[in-house]
């Protein structure tokens, strides 16, 4: 009788993670792959519909096209971009010269822990045409000042300056904390055998960092490939014009949310997520392959 | 003999079945039984509701009555109803929809059918504006939900610059007519070289009013996209003129620039619901009255902005279908309850038989004095009623990147038209 209830115990222990795992966890992803083969409105019977769905958004559908070409573009300039800078300040954060190192960290990474939805609608104003700082400052500079979301070129600009703005400083604190893990004595006898702090940073940091760096912009690839609230906000929010004007900050996840719940269509929408989760696991896993090279 | 007694038990259950379904066709709503019913709804509705329960000839007609409020914001709203019509559960007793989402549920369904007994709609809805509700019947004439309160568009206009402009924008004859005045109306004022006075924010928020608001008329009777295509170019053609003509002052809605310029004096006209003097008088511009008046669209062009329903989910129990119905028909027949909610937040009441009550006649202060919610009831009254389907929304979303299009330069008339016929067809196969 001990021994059966000293082997069921440990399951016991965990199982109230493994039930709410199958209940908020597995049940919504299997059941939206389930969905992503049949054609739902949400009300109306479940139909079958096979792989028509993801035919469809490969083959005819331009809106999904646009939304990862958009996507892919504000991944680039407003989620990987940030990492040339983010490391640079991490080293000069870990300095032991720099005076209130504390004050800094908790600055950079302020931006974080900030609701997303208050930092849009911040940035919204600090847009906006007439009373925004942003265009206080350029007509300052004797530019002139930019209309941010009623020109589509400048629409995916001014969501990348919000998303560097916000991740950056979380960058700067992965990266510190994986220079702080690095043994000092390392770099310590570079300097002793002459290395100047360049040759310290690119030869001894940088290949120490890699892990960091896969961690890091792993990160920023599910995190950016899966942008939706802030593209939203600065775009108008739901309702006509999905993504602002010519669709300019229609990433794939607005797009996934307008096919769904706005206009109906649960199963080209799962269908949509699905895709998603197979451009970012093949994403991650080719970066991971480019890291594995360069440490051999 | 087993045969025998069989036969006898079957017959009893039928019997006894049949008269318990014949008890629960004629149940009705029973005030002296106590209960609880739930309004999810969004925006500023739960003022006007609160005020409207809490008011004595309620409290008195429905003593045992609870009615509690979850409001969320438009959009979380409306998906966490899409939601839990899903799951087929978690839905509210009553549930509130804005006009542009209404479409979806009439053809999709989820919604209970109001016209057939116990709840015989059809009789609760005679005096409601007819347009409303056309828009919550379905092909086969179930009313799905019950029209709350409704929007008719209007031309705000702002006297005090008009009048300097020397133009009279209280009954403009045409669009052309509206550009020519508009011309007038954009201004250098301060002699800097920049203009300082618009006609309008936007050609963005024209083109909802000669398109009835964009509520249904997105296909022909035929089912063909955005027929008559006339209809349609004509209205690309005229945020394209206006952008042309250069009496847009070019703000994004709802931006700061955008609510500024109705206080500061940047824009002398706006386009929207009835609703909208409500905002201009409560937070957008409540310094400026006296001075902003209502008119006619140009041409008379009817259109409805806005709006609300309320309906009563599928899944809830009949035993709180009825007396869901009985706060629905309250808040949607009761003249002092459809006053009540245009007093709290503006809302345009959809309830005809009060649009001959003296408030209807009263000046309006903000208004500069006009009577301005007789012209409004004019113009529900004569709003067509149009039929509306389930890509109603799909039709109006692509349209509007069309409009866009065209205002920013990006593509021409016909070529946003083509681009929007081509998608909306493609995604409503």
């Amino acid at each position: 009788m001990k021994m059966n209830q000293q082997k069921i115990a440990p399951y016991l222990f965990i199982s109230p993670f493994f039930i709410l795992f199958f209940i908020f966890g597995a049940f919504p992803d299997l059941f939206s792959l389930f969905l992503s083969f049949t054609r739902w409105n949400g009300m109306s019977k479940i139909e079958f519909v096979g792989l028509k769905n993801f035919i469809y958004l490969v083959t005819r559908d331009d809106f999904f096209w646009k939304s990862l070409t958009n996507t892919f573009f504000l991944l680039l300039i407003g989620s990987l971009l940030q990492h040339i800078i983010a490391l640079p300040l991490a080293v000069m954060l870990d300095s032991k010269v720099l005076k209130g190192r504390e004050f800094f960290r908790t600055a950079y990474f302020l931006p974080y822990i900030t609701s997303t939805v208050s930092i849009a609608f911040l940035f919204g104003y600090l847009f906006d045409r007439n009373f925004g700082l942003f265009n206080y400052l350029m007509e300052l500079a004797g530019l002139p000042g930019i209309k941010w979301f009623s020109e589509p070129s400048t629409v995916k600009p001014a969501i990348a300056i919000l998303l560097n703005w916000r991740w950056i400083g979380w960058n700067t604190i992965l990266y510190l904390a994986g220079l702080q893990s690095i043994p000092g004595e390392l770099i310590e006898s570079a300097r002793v055998e002459g290395a100047g702090r360049y040759a310290i940073f690119f030869f001894i940091l940088l290949p120490l960092l890699l892990p960091v760096i896969f961690f890091a912009v792993s990160l920023s690839i599910i995190f950016g490939m899966q942008l939706f609230d802030e593209a939203l906000i600065l775009t108008g929010g739901v309702g006509g014009n999905p993504g602002g004007v010519d669709n300019a900050g229609l990433t794939t996840l607005i797009y996934l949310y307008t096919v769904g719940f706005r206009w109906g269509k649960f199963g080209l929408g799962s269908a949509v997520s699905w895709v998603l989760f197979l451009i970012i696991i093949s994403a991650t896993v080719t970066f991971k392959k480019i890291i594995e090279r360069i440490q051999h | 003999m087993k045969s025998v007694i069989g036969l006898l038990l079957s017959f009893m259950l039928l019997s006894t079945s049949l008269f318990a379904g014949g008890k629960q066709e004629v149940k009705k709503y029973n005030p002296d039984s106590p209960v609880t019913i739930t309004l999810g709804g969004y925006g500023d509705l739960e003022t006007a509701y609160k005020a409207v329960v809490e008011s004595k000839d309620f409290k008195s007609k429905y003593p045992n009555m609870k009615v509690k409020f979850v409001t969320n914001d438009f959009a979380a709203h409306h998906d966490r109803l899409t939601t839990a019509i899903a799951a087929g559960k978690g839905a509210f007793e009553v549930e509130a929809i804005e006009i542009g989402y209404i479409a979806k549920f009439v053809a999709n369904g989820g919604l209970t059918d109001l016209s057939g007994s116990p709840f015989n709609a059809k009789d609760a809805v005679k005096n409601i504006v007819k347009y409303a509700v056309s828009n919550a019947t379905t092909k086969d004439g179930k009313i799905i939900a019950v029209p709350v309160d409704i929007a008719p568009a209007v031309m705000f206009y702002r006297k005090s610059l008009t009048d300097k402009a020397g133009v009279d924008l209280s009954d403009v004859k045409s669009w052309d007519e509206y550009i020519k005045a508009g011309r007038k109306l954009t201004v250098d004022k301060n002699g800097d070289g920049k203009i300082d006075q618009y006609a309008l924010t936007s050609p963005e928020s024209v083109w909802e009013i000669p398109l009835n608001g964009g509520k249904g008329g997105w296909f022909s009777s035929g089912g063909n996209v955005l027929e008559p295509k006339e209809r349609f170019i004509n209205v690309l053609n005229l945020v394209k003129k206006i952008r042309k003509a250069g009496i847009d002052a070019d703000l994004d809605a709802w931006s700061q620039s955008w609510l500024a310029s109705f206080k500061t004096g940047l824009v002398a006209t706006h386009f929207s619901g009835a609703w909208w003097g409500g905002a201009l008088r409560t937070w957008v511009a409540p310094k400026e009255k006296g001075d902003w008046r209502v008119a006619y669209p140009p041409g008379k062009a009817l259109a409805s902005i806005g709006g609300t329903y309320l309906s009563i989910p599928e899944q809830i129990s009949l035993d709180k279908k009825l007396p869901a119905w009985e706060l629905i028909k309250y808040l949607t027949t009761n003249p002092a309850a459809q006053l009540i909610t245009f007093k709290k937040i503006d809302a345009f009441p959809s309830l005809t038989t009060i649009f001959n009550d003296p408030v209807m006649d009263e000046p309006v202060a903000y208004f500069g004095n006009q009577k301005a919610r007789k012209l409004f009831a004019e113009i529900a009254l004569k709003i067509p009623e149009s039929s509306v389907s389930k890509y109603d929304v799909i039709a109006r979303d692509i349209w509007i990147t069309a409009v866009t299009n065209v205002i920013i330069g990006k593509s021409s008339v016909e070529a946003a038209y083509d681009k929007a016929k081509k998608q909306i067809e493609n995604r409503i196969q």
